[in-house]
């Protein structure tokens, strides 16, 4: 948290912002009032204690997908320096997705090269949500589970189905 | 802490002064405290703009993905008319911005309250823009703040219990408070229409800019160059204009309408929305249009750095270093701002004098190297990102997560793959 710290290493650096920790909890906070007051369909999310920066959030699979019916818990960790880094998101619910890895970590562009300190959780939620209708198969993590959507549908949606059957129910 | 940051919410959602949602930050989502616009239009605070830009490369604007290089000033005519609007909210922001700033301990520019009123008056005849307070960033000047903003505070909120009682007042009253001439264009001294921020953070009339403009825009106030075309108009600034004085707008709009047909040719400020979309990479590719200082072998870029004129950021070309300024921002001036010696005060409130000395620095990393670092990562788009996080792995780790976890993919791809072959 200490701005030294992050400049110190390189004299140069002088306009190097620091960002201070109230600042990014109090984004956090209001942030927490809009989702309570407007939550995004199908959406909840929330700190999952008392710490203000690690959240929980739970999507539940929409219908017309093979995900239909699941509820899939993610963990959403904001950085110190939120909203000027993205927050980090995980799948806790394992996910048969060619734009989630083994581990869970989501690969969607608006939370790496594409984040814009404009967007919310609300927003988040909204891109993974209908990533699970529209598949990224142009950039994807999952090879595998690119491939077998772009080439053989039907089974991909099979397989997918049952992955939440298995995991997501 | 916690139960500190929890009140100051609840502080605000009691205070309920109607805060009009086109000025919220859209980064801070809070009232917009010293704002700042955009070449693009979009406004943000001084502090979530300066944040939110890249030190190593072009900086895009949070809601449009605008490109551009240059930390704007801030601009003065929105921050009396905001602090007019919502005067309670806009103190309470104050207060928490300077205790923000206190421990980070560096400052934004600070306003004399009394002394920004006559201030469009002799604007013109120097370039000092707005003055700063005596005793600036010294311990004993925020002591002497805090001491006077907590006074204010209190009988803020008491005014704000009175005006619950008449919520309908209360809108109607702030409002009254704005008049036509905290709106004035720059230019044509007469009611802003379309508005378009410079660089400067002066506003004028998008047909004053436009008429007078063959290459570049001068700001004819501070007389400084705008960077990078003609701005885009400041569409929140402009739905105030028309809704608070629309008589008055109206009849401006009817007087203007002959002069736009001829201009409207000319305001084309192409939007880089697909450049945005592009992103990192493609805007690096682009070097002809927009980064013309990188195509040249000799070019030295400052990361981290910027001039406290221009605000150019990072600095790239020739940076100058001042060796009296003893703040830990510090002051520099890129090249042309330099040659030009203008004086406008520094970005963070530094205690910068025109008796204080520069010397020119010379780039840490020589430029072939930097070079080398560039055309690599221009031919394949990784292994030049890789080297530069080892070397400036400093400011690289709290900069640019985004391209170390792509490009981090990239390494584990690429050594997989060599002994593979």
């Amino acid at each position: 948290m200490n701005s030294s710290i992050g400049v110190g290493g390189m004299p140069a650096a002088s306009w190097v912002s620091t960002t201070s920790l109230s600042a990014s909890g109090k984004r956090i906070q209001r942030e927490m009032v809009e989702l309570n007051s407007d939550p995004p369909p199908d959406c909840s999310a929330g700190p999952k204690g008392d710490n203000l920066y690690s959240w929980v959030s739970t999507i539940i699979g929409p219908s017309g997908t093979p995900y239909e019916g699941g509820i899939f818990f993610l963990d959403i960790i904001f950085p110190s320096d939120y909203p000027f880094k993205p927050p980090k998101v995980i799948f806790k619910t394992r996910i048969y997705h060619c734009n989630v890895d083994s581990a869970g970590n989501v690969w969607l562009d608006i939370l790496k090269d594409s984040w814009s300190p404009a967007l919310t959780i609300t927003k988040v939620l909204l891109a993974i949500r209908s990533m699970f209708t529209n598949p990224h198969t142009y950039s994807p993590i999952a090879l595998d589970i690119a491939h077998m959507y772009l080439a053989d549908r039907a089974k991909h949606d099979e397989l997918a189905a049952e992955w939440t059957l298995r995991f997501a129910k | 802490m916690d139960n500190q940051t929890v009140n100051n919410v609840v502080d605000a959602d009691a205070e309920s002064e109607d805060i009009s949602e086109s000025f919220l930050c859209c980064i801070c989502l809070d009232l917009l405290y010293k704002p700042i616009v955009l070449s693009c239009g979009h406004i943000s605070c001084f502090w979530c703009v300066h944040k939110s830009m890249s030190i190593i490369y072009k900086s895009h604007c949070p809601i449009c993905r605008h490109t551009y290089n240059h930390f704007p000033s801030i601009c003065l005519m929105l921050h009396l008319l905001l602090s007019k609007i919502n005067p309670i909210a806009y103190k309470r922001r104050e207060k928490q911005i300077l205790e923000e700033e206190k421990t980070m301990g560096s400052f934004s520019p600070q306003f004399d309250s009394h002394s920004c009123q006559p201030l469009l008056d002799h604007m013109g005849n120097s370039a000092q823009s707005f003055t700063i307070v005596n005793e600036s960033t010294s311990e004993g000047g925020i002591h002497e703040n805090n001491g006077t903003t907590i006074p204010v505070q209190s009988s803020g909120g008491t005014v704000a219990i009175m005006e619950k009682n008449s919520p309908k007042n209360k809108l109607n009253g702030n409002r009254k408070q704005i008049a036509v001439t905290d709106v004035l264009c720059s230019a044509c001294k007469q009611l802003l229409i379309h508005p378009v921020a410079l660089n400067c953070g002066h506003v004028y009339c998008e047909t004053c800019i436009i008429k007078q403009t063959d290459e570049k825009i001068r700001c004819q106030i501070c007389l400084c160059l705008n960077p990078k075309g003609c701005p885009k108009v400041c569409l929140e600034l402009d739905r105030l204009l028309e809704e608070q004085f629309s008589k008055e707008y109206a009849l401006r709009k009817d007087a203007i309408q002959p002069n736009k047909v001829q201009s409207n040719h000319e305001s084309a400020t192409t939007c880089s929305m697909e450049a945005g979309k592009l992103g990192f990479n493609a805007s690096f590719l682009s070097t002809g249009e927009q980064l013309p200082m990188w195509a040249d072998p000799r070019s030295k870029i400052y990361f981290g750095v910027g001039c406290d004129y221009c605000g150019m950021y990072p600095i790239i070309g020739d940076r100058y270093k001042c060796k009296d300024c003893m703040e830990a921002v510090g002051f520099d001036l890129c090249g042309d701002c330099y040659n030009t010696r203008s004086k406008l005060p520094g970005r963070f409130n530094q205690k910068h004098t025109q008796e204080h000395k520069l010397e020119l620095v010379k780039p840490i990393v020589i430029h072939n190297v930097m070079r080398g670092l560039m055309t690599g990562q221009l031919e394949d788009g990784s292994s030049a990102l890789i080297l530069a996080n080892d070397i400036f792995a400093p400011v690289s780790d709290d900069v640019q997560p985004q391209e170390n976890t792509s490009n981090t993919d990239n390494i584990i791809e690429e050594n997989e793959s060599e002994p593979a072959s």
